[in-house]
């Protein structure tokens, strides 16, 4: 199917995105979440606007303490090392399971954290790395807590994420990943992460969740059905497997 | 007007914003080895170079791609990796319909420049963003592995922690045969005595407006039509519709059946709803089953649609108690609503 008739705006820097993020107006980066919607048309914009070329969006800085990725960081970049990681791999590692290559040649960071949808690997993983958001609006927001309910997340209207603060983890810290999907690609039915001091689960059709324990899914998901449940304590589980193995 | 290079020539092209890349090169250049199949980037038919990097040109507007250069099929006549891989896809019977097979050769070609000799397990993970109807996918992966291995391998990657084999989810119960394929049941504590709610519950107009985003249009015996708004971030829907409407006050029961569109997009559905006394208020129990047809259908989240509806009926059971005190549907709106009103008018104009 084909999307509705929209307008089409390149902006080519913050300022000039900021102008055209008018009501009725989409921000688009690399679009491929996005991208399926406007052409199933359930999203219906009357402008686009693509900010993947305004300066500052991409490149990255490395400091003693964190990674800065700018926004537009596409996930094959991740994959393939051409930015540093601070994450002992486990950015590399979720970035190589996200949907296809053509995708991921495409797909950015800070698109699939502003699109918030829960099924998507960065919400999860930012929230468990401790990373915070950067916005265009000069803010600095934790990504734990930045996706609130499926597709809203904490950014204000015409504000856009120009970069993800990455915190430096201690050299040999171990992690574990386990994302559990029907096929290669498909959308998450449950995440589970385990870093050296955080359990998250993920994929919860609501916002990523940090855990204590594996037991307290329950009453940190009660929005979840009991089979859906199970499924998020398999994923944090195994992941605690991958961690401690 | 915009200009592109395409397989190595320089193409203006006029179209409109909302046209794809993949449109663009079969409409405007004529060049038809690229095949649509789905159009939400699942499928992998309508996969070219971008850059030289493979990518879906359904999910690239022509207009993003503007100074970029794109190579089609067409444009790999020449390509020497393309060659070796149009060679062992014929001897291994690598395409039957050949549908798939542009896109197929695009990723193929992917595989074994950038991965080099790889084995048939990460050959089919690569291949997961690409269907083919026909073959059962033997053939392709023998004919990229045998590709494949005549190239070096890469410099083995840097060390990374033992990775977990891939979870399978738990084998789900079967559900009762249904006409409608998505069910679910839902309840909410009530601070009402049953009498106080029911007599909300069997007004349809007083009930309707208990419901966020819900209008009552038209009413006439157990015939009644109506429409709801839905939003969910980008995501927004009006469905209007009609069905039929029961009430039996003996076991403080109603049922709505019903059936609306919008646009492509066809809905039908049953709400069954009872109020039980609960200690000193009641509980409203729903059950709901529901069936989507159009591409709504096709982008289903049924996973989605459960909180949609949790959050839908948590304002609605609140809003039901403040009508019964007399007050008028809420100036301050819930969590659901709230979220409506924020995205109304900025993500959708139909919102």
């Amino acid at each position: 199917m084909k999307p509705v008739a929209f307008e089409h705006a390149t902006a080519a820097t913050l300022d000039e995105a900021r102008a055209l993020l008018t009501t009725g107006a989409k921000p688009m980066a690399g679009g491929q979440s996005l991208g399926p919607m406007l052409n199933l048309r359930l999203v219906r914009p009357e402008r686009l606007v693509d900010i993947k070329r305004v300066p500052g969006l991409r490149g990255f800085t490395e400091t003693e303490t964190h990674l800065t990725l700018g926004a537009a960081t596409t996930h094959a970049e991740i994959e393939d090392g051409r930015v540093p990681d601070v994450t002992n791999g486990l950015m590399r590692h979720v970035a190589g399971g996200i949907a296809y290559r053509a995708v991921r040649n495409r797909g950015t960071l800070g698109g699939s954290l502003a699109h918030a949808d829960p099924a998507a690997d960065w919400p999860s993983v930012m929230a468990a790395l401790g990373a915070t958001i950067l916005t265009s609006g000069g803010r600095r927001l934790p990504a734990d807590g930045f996706l609130r309910a499926p597709f809203t997340t904490a950014l204000e209207p015409g504000e856009i994420i120009t970069a993800v603060e990455i915190p430096r983890q201690p050299p040999g810290a171990r992690w574990g990943y386990c994302k559990i999907n029907r096929k290669i690609g498909e959308f998450a039915k449950a995440i589970g992460i385990a870093t050296p001091t955080r359990l998250l689960a993920g994929a919860v059709e609501g916002p990523p969740t940090l855990l204590d324990r594996v037991e307290d899914i329950p009453a940190r998901l009660p929005w979840l059905d009991p089979a859906a449940q199970r499924l998020a304590a398999i994923a944090v589980t195994r992941a605690q497997a991958m961690r401690d193995s | 007007m915009i200009t592109l290079t395409v397989n190595g020539e320089a193409r203006d092209i006029a179209a409109p914003a909302r046209t794809h890349l993949a449109d663009a090169l079969r409409e405007h250049c004529g060049l038809t080895g690229t095949h649509l199949g789905c159009e939400q980037g699942v499928c992998g038919a309508c996969t070219v170079l971008v850059d030289g990097q493979p990518m879906r040109s359904c999910l690239i507007y022509a207009h993003e791609a503007a100074g970029m250069e794109v190579t089609t099929i067409e444009g790999l006549d020449e390509d020497p990796v393309a060659a070796a891989l149009r060679d062992a896809f014929n001897r291994h019977h690598a395409l039957q319909c050949g549908y798939c097979t542009p896109g197929m050769m695009v990723t193929a070609r992917d595989i074994v420049t950038r991965l080099g000799a790889v084995d048939e397990d990460r050959i089919r993970a690569e291949l997961a963003g690409n269907l083919c109807r026909c073959t059962g996918y033997r053939g392709i992966v023998r004919a990229i592995a045998e590709v494949a291995a005549t190239r070096p391998a890469l410099p083995a990657p840097a060390p990374r922690p033992v990775v977990a084999a891939p979870a399978a989810p738990p084998p789900v119960a079967v559900a009762p045969a249904a006409a409608l394929t998505n069910r679910l049941e839902h309840a909410e504590t009530l601070a009402l005595a049953p009498d106080a709610a029911w007599a909300i519950l069997s007004d349809p107009a007083r009930a309707v407006a208990c419901l966020p985003g819900a209008r009552l249009l038209h009413r006439e015996g157990e015939a009644i039509a109506g429409e709801i708004r839905v939003a969910l971030g980008p995501l927004a829907a009006r469905f209007a519709g009609e069905g039929t409407l029961r009430f039996d006050a003996a076991t403080r029961t109603g049922e709505l059946r019903g059936r609306g569109a919008e646009g492509a997009n066809a809905a039908e559905g049953e709400v069954i709803w009872r109020v039980e006394p609960d200690g000193e208020g009641s509980r409203l129990h729903l059950d709901i089953g529901w069936r989507l047809t159009g591409p709504l259908a096709q982008f289903s989240r049924p996973s989605l649609v459960r909180g949609v509806v949790a959050g839908l009926a948590a304002d609605f059971a609140r809003n039901l108690e403040g009508a019964a005190r007399g007050q008028a549907p809420p100036p301050a709106p819930g969590l659901w609503s709230l979220l409506r009103r924020l995205v109304r008018g900025w993500f959708s104009r139909r919102a």
